[in-house]
């Protein structure tokens, strides 16, 4: 897939910028704080509706104004699709395909799709489980967009059992009435179903991305490493069986009865799941240098960018933010040699000379300074 | 007067302007017609005290109503679902609205819907089915599980399927959809 151009309306610290990409390879150079990653942050959200640097839609449009819109057309081998998200200071986003408001936001995704590698995917090796959830679920939603869809509901579930067994709890009596034990009993069986469906997606993207991410690491580390990704469910399961995985879970849930309704909280479910990372045998957090640590999300992110390919047929686009420059030569080279040309590749820097000879070549190189956006003028 | 016909439902601040002219524009005596027409429906409708549907007298018509079957109740959370059901003319059993969903985030369990009156409803020989037809969301879905464990003990209860709507290509129809059409399927007769 290749992104032709993207055009941004009062988004973040641009007022009205529109971007031709005419290069499989686009270099954006500029200082920080200048929106660079702004640019990135935009091909992201009609990548995955999701920012990683917010959550709030607030936060997108630019000061002093109400709405903001990001647009794109995207060159798809079945065809052109233009796209484009309107956000709002208050109230809620709307989103076009081909100029068609779409009633549910889960059909907007897929049209583009695009792995981001920033500096903050270390995250990834050395923060705490949940960066690792949302990296799978992120994942999952641009390969199936029916994940959102069922995440959603699981986080729904979770909301209203919490609020429940938060009741139990602040009632205090014990054990509590017949009343409320069967109203738990019902948020019992929803949480078995809607988790047993979270926690298979994951098991079975994970399975297929495990082998990919070896390979590319052994590739990288020079045979010398072995990566293995384990998922490790809150809920564990013999067999990939829908009623199996939600017996689990009610027995799970039978198990942790009494501390459930000490705390007031689930605490059996997906949302306590952990992706484990180990490298020879020992967990990666615990492991060795920053630049292995770099070697095994590098390792990672080329593996979601194979993934998606073989899944979704077309190579997706990699966005670059402010990485490169973090690699040494030889893992530069690395990554340099996996994309190739096959891959439409966004890269951001503070420096052009960061990097080597071989990036620049054929590439598009643009200036960004506060919100606006030129062709690059080399000083000579 | 803007910001009292915001808080209507789908009224934005736009259409709140427009309406607050429009009414300026009007006879005194149109504006009060209009104001008088919101009070004595608010005034005057209440609730069946059999099904719970908007109703201006203490039964509603439906309820009062001999031809219809009074052995089958469909269930729906609120008077619209009625309405909407009504239009098919397809049903003509009696109903019962429960008021809402259980909700615990919003502090709705089942003794803050009308279910009590719905059991003993079920609980007399003469009701022979119960059907369930509440929107497949989360909380929906709890509350037709509820209702089901509740009310077998006295009754037949059945549930509406959902599925694919009618003149609707299957490669169009959502996974979701689908999925849940796929799992209630039945063998042709």
């Amino acid at each position: 897939m290749y992104l032709k151009s993207l055009h941004l309306n009062r988004f973040r610290n641009y007022r009205d910028r529109e971007v031709q990409f005419d290069a499989q390879k686009t270099i954006v150079v500029g200082n920080n704080a200048q929106g660079k990653s702004n640019l990135l942050e935009a091909v992201e959200l009609l990548a995955t509706l999701k920012s990683h640097r917010t959550s709030r839609d607030r936060d997108l449009v630019r000061d002093g104004d109400e709405i903001a819109r990001v647009s794109a057309t995207v060159k798809r081998s079945y065809g052109e699709t233009d796209m484009a998200i309107t956000l709002r200071k208050q109230g809620r986003r709307v989103v076009t395909r081909n100029s068609e408001n779409l009633r549910r936001q889960m059909d907007f995704l897929g049209a583009i799709n695009a792995v981001q590698f920033s500096s903050l995917d270390l995250d990834l090796v050395r923060g705490s489980p949940d960066t690792r959830r949302s990296w799978v679920d992120g994942l999952l939603i641009q390969l199936e967009p029916v994940y959102a869809y069922i995440l959603q509901q699981y986080n729904n579930v979770l909301r209203q059992r919490n609020a429940l067994l938060k009741k139990i709890r602040n009632l205090e009596e014990n054990p509590p009435s017949r009343e409320l034990t069967a109203q738990l009993a019902l948020w019992d069986a929803q949480l078995a179903a809607h988790g047993s469906r979270v926690t298979r997606r994951r098991a079975r993207v994970l399975e297929r991305l495990a082998p990919i991410a070896q390979s590319w690491h052994q590739q990288i580390s020079g045979e010398t490493e072995v990566l293995e990704i384990k998922y490790a469910p809150n809920v564990a399961r013999s067999q990939d069986d829908p009623e199996q995985v939600q017996q689990a879970f009610l027995e799970k849930i039978q198990q942790r009865r009494v501390a459930e309704q000490n705390l007031g909280t689930t605490v059996v479910g997906p949302h306590r799941d952990e992706v484990d990372l180990i490298i020879n045998h020992t967990p990666a957090r615990s492991y060795g240098s920053q630049g292995q640590q770099r070697t095994l999300v590098l390792a990672l992110k080329l593996a979601e960018l194979k993934l998606i390919e073989e899944v979704i047929g077309e190579p997706p686009l990699l966005l670059l933010d402010d990485v490169l420059a973090e690699l040494d030569p030889n893992r530069q080279n690395q990554l340099l040699e996996a994309i190739q040309d096959r891959f439409q590749t966004i890269i951001t820097t503070t420096h052009i000379h960061s990097f080597d000879d071989q990036w620049l070549q054929n590439s598009q190189i643009l200036t960004v300074e506060a919100g606006e956006i030129h062709p690059f003028v080399p000083n000579i | 007067m803007i910001e009292q016909l915001q808080k209507l439902p789908g009224v934005g601040p736009k259409t709140a302007q427009r309406l607050a002219l429009h009414i300026l524009n009007r006879s005194e005596d149109e504006v009060q017609g209009i104001a008088q027409a919101l009070i004595d429906a608010k005034k005057q409708v209440g609730f069946c005290q059999t099904c719970f549907h908007l109703s201006a007298q203490s039964t509603c018509e439906i309820c009062r109503n001999r031809d219809r079957d009074s052995s089958t109740i469909c269930v729906v959370s609120d008077s619209r679902d009625v309405i909407a059901l009504e239009k098919t003319r397809e049903y003509d059993g009696k109903y019962h609205v429960l008021g809402g969903v259980i909700s615990p985030m919003d502090g709705i369990g089942p003794e803050q819907l009308h279910i009590q009156p719905l059991v003993r409803r079920a609980s007399t020989p003469e009701v022979r089915e119960v059907i369930l037809a509440i929107s497949p969301s989360v909380e929906g879905e709890t509350t037709t599980l509820y209702l089901g464990q509740l009310l077998k003990p006295f009754t037949k209860v059945t549930r509406i399927a959902f599925g694919l709507p009618m003149g609707g290509d299957l490669e169009y129809a959502d996974e979701v959809t689908l999925a849940r059409a796929l799992e209630g399927r039945r063998e042709l007769d």
